[in-house]
């Protein structure tokens, strides 16, 4: 039988990459959809829940030195835990650090939230940058195991793994994200972002419902990153962590319509899809536009934001009118 | 204030040699850059009401412009300077016009994507014309001025740079105490509908705003280019630097951009010695220690938020609560918040 499994595995790895956005837009949409919680750190909980899922689950790694030149300084860890106990673990770390962070940010201003959570992100990628010992530096952290490891290596069987397990955990994260937002419990998040006042004067706590949404935001968005280690089979710093990311998840949101699950699984795919389709289009791609075709991706990002913004801010998919009965 | 800095600059110099005042002139050095920058952006966050993340490219396009006059035109560096001006202000005007007069009334957060949108435009429609290598301005003059032995400063990465950011100060000051557009300006900043009340043409403030602050971003960016090189994300790594300028002084305000400028530069620079010590084995080990310069403004930031949330030089806000203690915090947790918290916690800023 000669089916081309390496363009499938292509395949197969974008949709992996796009349920991990998805799942970073289903974090995003709790905590701006639903509560306007404008958060500008995605990337920060992402990386959060990547780091802490790669150094749980990993062999040890110690410095490797040749020659007297250090070649890689290690990091911490090498707990050898199950996939689950990273992915877990990864969410209690990156859910405890938003409810840390919301604990100052959530009583100010939405452009201060924005500016207090981007400088939060960009200063934890210092840290994962420059902290060699914990972090493996500028390497990052290599051979990250993956949840089933076939013998002889199979990249087909792998990519089918990963998305069997991404796929299940997107699904069940939607249901109960459904769940939730039909629940009272949603009804008082979407009741704070429309007037916060009211809410109040109906003797809801907001500040506590938005701290809880923030941290459960931030927890998806660690199981996210958690993901994103054993696809990848590595973390590393400097681009996986970018700003870039928090803004594709933004779009991804705005596209879908914010305050709508089904709309961010939509935006999510779309959006990374051409990403993707840019990588693909490379090799096609005339000779004066093959260099800047990924900056050319980007520059669509920001007039996607601009024109989503001006003309269709509630998105593709209109978030669901709720009439009083 | 300036006596009991000197004194204490003085102390540090004493205690532990020159190269502290070194850092201390760095610290003026990048201060100084991050004013005239901190200056534009609170500009428009008064007028306009929001944080303008597009800053930080619009500095990087300014430094371009000079860039190609400097370059490829061939002229001087003051005169690429002056063209990126103006360039700056007409493109500022026209991000008004064609985006954010449209945005108006629809919160905090609508404008703050567009920005985000015109930033990302900017910065990759530059690395896609430009390339991604760096590059430097052709200016004379390239040994530092020894003024003590260990102390020098350098003709125009350091004084040149000084000299600019006061004339900036300097008729920053003129252009809102003595000239009729910068009362307007002010006035619109406080109150917006008695602005437009009292015959003021907001519109034509708003476009000057907008003019002022891309064309102070462009100096700034010429200068930030001087001071390092120029590349494509040079203007977006020191955005955050200055937010954190902005937020200490107190939103909206410029001669509360000024002074948190000063504090942001001066504690970034001056904290190296600080790191490098951290950094040796038998204190904590740390490595790239100096790395983590960046994050000492951050800090400050953070504080001014949760003790002075409208700023060090900004006017306290009538309901703000007086301080924002440990005790306070624990306090609103474990209880419901009255409105009168809300009121008080969502405007902490104004």
């Amino acid at each position: 039988m000669a089916i081309d499994t390496g363009l499938l595995t292509n395949i197969l790895f974008y949709v992996s990459i796009s349920i991990i956005f998805a799942i970073l837009a289903l974090g995003f949409n709790i905590q701006w959809g639903y509560t306007g919680l404008f958060n500008a750190g995605i990337a920060g909980f992402f990386l959060i829940g990547a780091y802490v899922a790669a150094i749980a689950i990993t062999q040890p790694a110690p410095p490797i030195v040749i020659a007297g030149f250090p070649v890689y300084p290690g990091h911490l860890g090498g707990y050898q835990l199950p996939f689950v106990g990273g992915v877990l673990l990864a969410m209690v770390a990156a859910g405890a650090v938003a409810a840390l962070l919301a604990l100052p940010m959530l009583r100010l201003r939405a452009d201060y939230l924005a500016i207090g959570t981007i400088a939060f992100a960009e200063i934890l990628r210092v840290f994962a940058i420059n902290l060699e010992t914990l972090t493996g530096g500028t390497i990052g952290i290599i051979l990250i195991p993956r949840p089933i490891e076939f013998e002889p290596p199979d990249p087909f069987l792998n990519a089918m793994t990963i998305v069997g397990i991404g796929g299940t955990i997107l699904l069940a994260l939607l249901l109960v994200l459904q769940f939730i937002g039909e629940s009272p419990w949603g009804r008082v998040l979407r009741a704070t972002r429309e007037d916060e006042e009211a809410t109040m004067a109906l003797g809801k706590n907001t500040f506590r419902y938005k701290l809880q949404a923030f941290a459960l935001g931030g927890a998806i968005m660690g199981l996210a990153g958690a993901l994103f280690a054993v696809t990848l089979g590595y973390v590393e710093p400097s681009i996986s962590f970018a700003p870039a990311v928090t803004f594709s998840v933004w779009v991804m949101v705005i596209v879908g319509g914010a305050g709508n699950n089904r709309g961010a699984i939509f935006g999510a795919f779309l959006i990374y899809g051409m990403e993707w389709g840019s990588v693909q289009l490379k090799d096609f791609a005339p000779e004066a536009l093959k260099d800047s075709i990924f900056y050319i991706r980007l520059i669509i990002v920001g007039v996607l934001l601009i024109l989503l913004v001006l003309f269709r801010p509630e998105g593709v998919f209109r978030e669901k009118k709720r009439v009083l009965r | 204030m300036c006596a009991i800095f000197l004194a204490f600059v003085g102390a540090l110099a004493l205690a532990f040699g020159i190269s502290i005042l070194q850092y201390t002139l760095a610290g003026f050095v990048v201060g100084t850059i991050v004013m005239v920058a901190a200056i534009g952006l609170t500009l428009i966050y008064g007028i306009r009401g929001f944080a303008n993340f597009a800053y930080g490219d619009l500095m990087t396009l300014g430094a371009y412009v000079a860039v190609v006059v400097n370059l490829f035109g061939g002229l001087a560096l003051f005169w690429g300077t002056f063209v990126a001006f103006g360039v700056l202000a007409l493109v500022g005007i026209l991000l008004e016009v064609v985006i954010f007069s449209r945005l108006e009334g629809r919160g905090p957060v609508a404008p703050i994507v567009a920005s985000v949108g015109v930033g990302l435009i900017i910065q990759n429609g530059l690395r896609a014309v430009a390339g991604t290598q760096q590059w430097n301005y052709a200016v004379t003059a390239i040994q530092d001025i020894p003024i003590v032995p260990g102390l020098g400063i350098h003709p125009v990465r350091g004084i040149a740079t000084l000299v600019v950011g006061l004339s900036f100060v300097l008729s920053t000051h003129v252009l809102l105490k003595y000239t009729n557009l910068g009362k307007a300006m002010r006035a619109t900043a406080d109150n917006l509908e008695l602005a437009k009340a009292t015959g003021i043409d907001t519109k034509r403030v708003t476009y000057a705003a907008w003019a002022f602050s891309c064309s102070f971003a462009s100096t700034a960016g010429v200068l930030l280019g001087l001071a390092a090189f120029i590349e494509p994300a040079m203007g977006f790594k020191v955005l955050l630097l200055l937010f954190a300028a902005v937020i200490v002084g107190g939103i909206g305000s410029p001669y509360g951009a000024m002074l948190g400028a000063l504090v942001v530069g001066l504690s970034q620079e001056m904290s190296i010695p600080l790191l490098i010590w951290l950094g040796r084995p038998d204190v904590l080990g740390l490595e790239h220690a100096t790395a983590y310069k960046v994050a000492i403004p951050f800090i400050i930031m953070i504080g001014v938020l949760l003790l002075r949330p409208w700023g060090i030089a900004g006017r306290q806000p009538a309901f703000a609560p007086r301080a924002f203690t440990l005790e306070r915090l624990f306090r609103v947790l474990a209880r419901e918040p009255t409105l009168a918290d809300k009121v008080e916690g969502d405007r902490p800023g104004e």
